[in-house]
């Protein structure tokens, strides 16, 4: 092995157990932050409130912030390998807009945090299994028609949302529907989230797994073909699973901006290549952010904020350092 | 305690009521006694305290109505000149219709707010209102509908401002209000009123408002103050902060709005672990909500909370309106809420009662038979 190679793969594990440190930390003070005046001496004096509180709520929601910070970057970076473009995350192809669509449908016609949940989780898939049905149409399995059916499905899934909004009750449910398209992880606890998150850790194991075919994707197709991957199988494979990632997780917190398309950019920056490491530490970045940005999000104001606000405030001047920094070495 | 509550509150019902009689009798006699008037809020108030104070003494000589022209400034302080009592009026929001409906005005609308067969008050009190030709709501206002009704006065939310200024180019009187709260409420009454000749009819539903206020007052006085969560139209964690009508309503009704500490005039957004950590004594449920009791009930999140143990979860009633909002018979919700949080001080029966007498007076129907 070259010098140059074992100082990156040192460097890059360095970056890997500092990141991981970083989202631990960020988890455990997640565990103690919080409206609820959460006291460890009353937890083990058998306060059942202060119990009941840690297990159903606070544990719950500081899980789903990494977990889902790190599926969205692992999801994210899945599509800009397989896109070959930096600026590709899950919306490219309509997850997010399907998942609106799916969850402003929920909101309409039914109620309940459960049933937005399905309804949203299914709106997302429905919206991905369209643009590849559309894009299925074209025999040549070139990676733009992809991308432009997933931008006609994203079209009509705003136009759909555009719709529901219409029809909304301007008090109530207009108010849940554009709260919702904000993104929070204030309804998050124990009871809603165990379906979602098995299917996504069961998603997230399987994009680990598949990591040598997402990593021939980013060749040039005739080359991932002499390497004897079926490009387009593969990249319908990978989109459908990335796409069951990101639904499962958006279905439970409303849509998060800017995770999915930051965390692989900042991860590639600061490893400098396209590999397997580079996919982890984006997943771990994207949990880090998620994470950070939610304890932000309930404890800045006396009142809940959107946790979106946060990934951008934080994930942008971060991107920007690293851009800045890194423009002669990308 | 409980008997003088009574008493007091007996005796301001009778005596806005039998001021209401009175108007209803004199309405069709009425005069031009009062000359062309400029009216904004700080003459209406200048002009209606020292009414308040002897309305009792002079309610035989003193003359309401209005002379035309007359010019009024609106909730978005712009000065409105009618030349004539409007013939014809629209009313693109719910909280004017009914108070157009308050105002005995029902038969002079030609025109009416979206979705109008979705709100009971109207089938319960003027049928005949859903069937008028609907002008559209604040987000999607149709405004050539609304022209081709060649009203002489409408009546819009202050966020169709734009819709206004085209409508008066045409030449069509145009009032914005914007009642976020009771006192907002009591202002719009006032400029409709002025601008429909009905400010006898309006007095005495103020009236009305001020006994019902003046009667909770007394029944409070030394009533420890309840801890109450009022969970929002749109879910259970969207709350009503300080700023709001709803918070108001609530210290109205003997009670302490638990998110009354956070500073906002919306809803605002929470989390269980802050429900829990204000453990409500009692979790009230807006009117409109999509969801129920036996939701909050069965909320594991707030198994523990003292309002959910204690069974203590109400939902508004909302057979006629949202007394949630500031409509005109928002003042029934704070009597209906103090009788829920306080049911030693406001029988069921008193609230029964003051909600019979409120709605035969002023919407013509029987409450309880609906």
């Amino acid at each position: 092995m070259k010098p140059s190679t074992i100082s990156n793969t040192v460097k890059t594990n360095l970056l890997i157990i500092s990141g991981a440190t970083i989202l631990v930390a960020l988890f455990f003070v997640s565990l103690f932050v919080g409206k609820f005046p959460l006291s460890i001496n009353e937890m083990l004096g058998g306060n059942q409130l202060h119990i009941q509180v840690f297990l159903t709520l606070r544990l719950s929601r500081a899980f789903v912030g990494v977990l889902g910070g790190f599926a969205l970057g692992l999801a994210g970076f899945v599509y800009q390998t397989v896109f070959r473009n930096p600026l590709a995350s899950p919306d490219i192809i309509g997850v997010a807009s399907g998942a609106s669509a799916g969850a402003a449908a929920g909101i309409l016609f039914f109620s309940g945090t459960f049933i937005v949940t399905i309804c949203s989780f299914g709106g997302a898939v429905a919206a991905v299994l369209l643009a590849l049905a559309l894009a299925s149409i074209d025999r040549t399995g070139k990676k733009s028609t992809v991308v432009l059916a997933g931008i006609a499905v994203h079209s009509l899934m705003q136009t759909i949302l555009m719709f529901l909004k219409l029809s909304a009750d301007p008090e109530r449910q207009l108010a849940s529907i554009e709260y919702w398209i904000m993104g929070s992880l204030n309804g998050i606890n124990s009871h809603i989230i165990a379906p979602n998150t098995v299917i996504c850790c069961v998603c997230l194991i399987a994009l680990v797994l598949l990591h040598r075919q997402i990593i021939l994707l980013s060749a040039d197709e005739g080359e991932a073909r002499m390497l004897g991957i079926n490009v387009s199988v593969w990249r319908l494979i990978l989109l459908m699973i990335s796409t069951v990632t990101v639904a499962c997780i958006v279905s439970m917190t409303g849509l998060i901006s800017f995770v999915g398309l930051l965390a692989p950019h900042c991860a590639r920056k600061l490893t400098g290549n396209n590999s397997i490491k580079t996919m982890v530490l984006g997943g771990i970045i994207g949990g880090a952010l998620l994470c950070g940005a939610d304890i932000l999000a309930r404890s800045v104001a006396s009142t809940e904020l959107p946790v979106s606000i946060f990934t951008s405030l934080i994930g942008a001047p971060f991107l920007i350092v690293l851009l800045v920094r890194g423009k002669d070495n990308v | 305690m409980k008997k003088r509550v009574l008493g007091l509150m007996l005796a301001s019902l009778m005596l806005a009521t039998t001021a209401c009689t009175s108007v209803e009798n004199n309405e069709e006699g009425n005069g031009n006694e009062i000359t062309e008037q400029t009216v904004d809020n700080q003459q209406d108030d200048e002009q209606s305290a020292p009414e308040e104070e002897e309305d009792t003494e002079n309610e035989e000589t003193v003359d309401y109505s209005v002379t035309y022209p007359v010019t009024i400034v609106d909730q978005a302080g712009r000065e409105i000149t009618i030349t004539e009592e409007p013939a014809k009026i629209v009313s693109g929001y719910y909280i004017s219709s009914s108070l157009l409906i308050a105002l005995d005005l029902d038969s002079k609308m030609v025109g009416i707010e979206a979705k109008a067969d979705k709100r009971p008050i109207y089938s319960l009190s003027a049928p005949e209102l859903i069937e008028l030709p609907n002008v559209g709501s604040a987000k999607n206002f149709d405004l050539e509908g609304c022209i081709a009704l060649e009203p002489d006065l409408v009546i819009l939310p202050l966020k169709l401002k734009e819709s206004a200024a085209s409508l008066e180019e045409l030449g069509i009187n145009v009032i914005l209000v914007n009642p976020e709260n009771q006192e907002l409420f009591l202002e719009m009454a006032d400029i409709i009123a002025t601008a429909t000749n009905t400010v006898e009819r309006k007095n005495c539903l103020v009236d009305y408002i001020n006994a019902q206020d003046a009667m909770l007052d007394a029944a409070m006085t030394n009533a420890e103050a309840v801890k109450v969560y009022l969970a929002g139209n749109s879910g259970l964690l969207s709350t009503a902060c300080n700023g709001m009508y709803q918070s108001d309503m609530i210290d109205n009704a003997g009670g302490v709005n638990v998110a009354g500490e956070i500073d906002d005039t919306y809803w605002v957004e929470t989390d269980y672990e802050q429900i829990l950590a204000w453990n409500p004594e009692y979790i009230i449920i807006a009117a409109e909500a999509d969801y129920d009791v036996e939701d909050v009930i069965n909320d594991e999140n707030l198994a523990m909370c003292d309002a959910v143990v204690n069974g203590n979860v109400y939902k508004f009633p909302s057979k006629a309106e949202a007394w949630d909002s500031p409509v005109p018979s928002g003042i029934l919700g704070s009597v209906w809420l103090g009788s829920i949080i306080h049911s030693d001080l406001i029988s069921a029966e008193q609230c029964d009662s003051v909600i019979e007498e409120f709605y035969e007076t002023f919407y013509d129907f029987k409450y309880s038979e609906n």
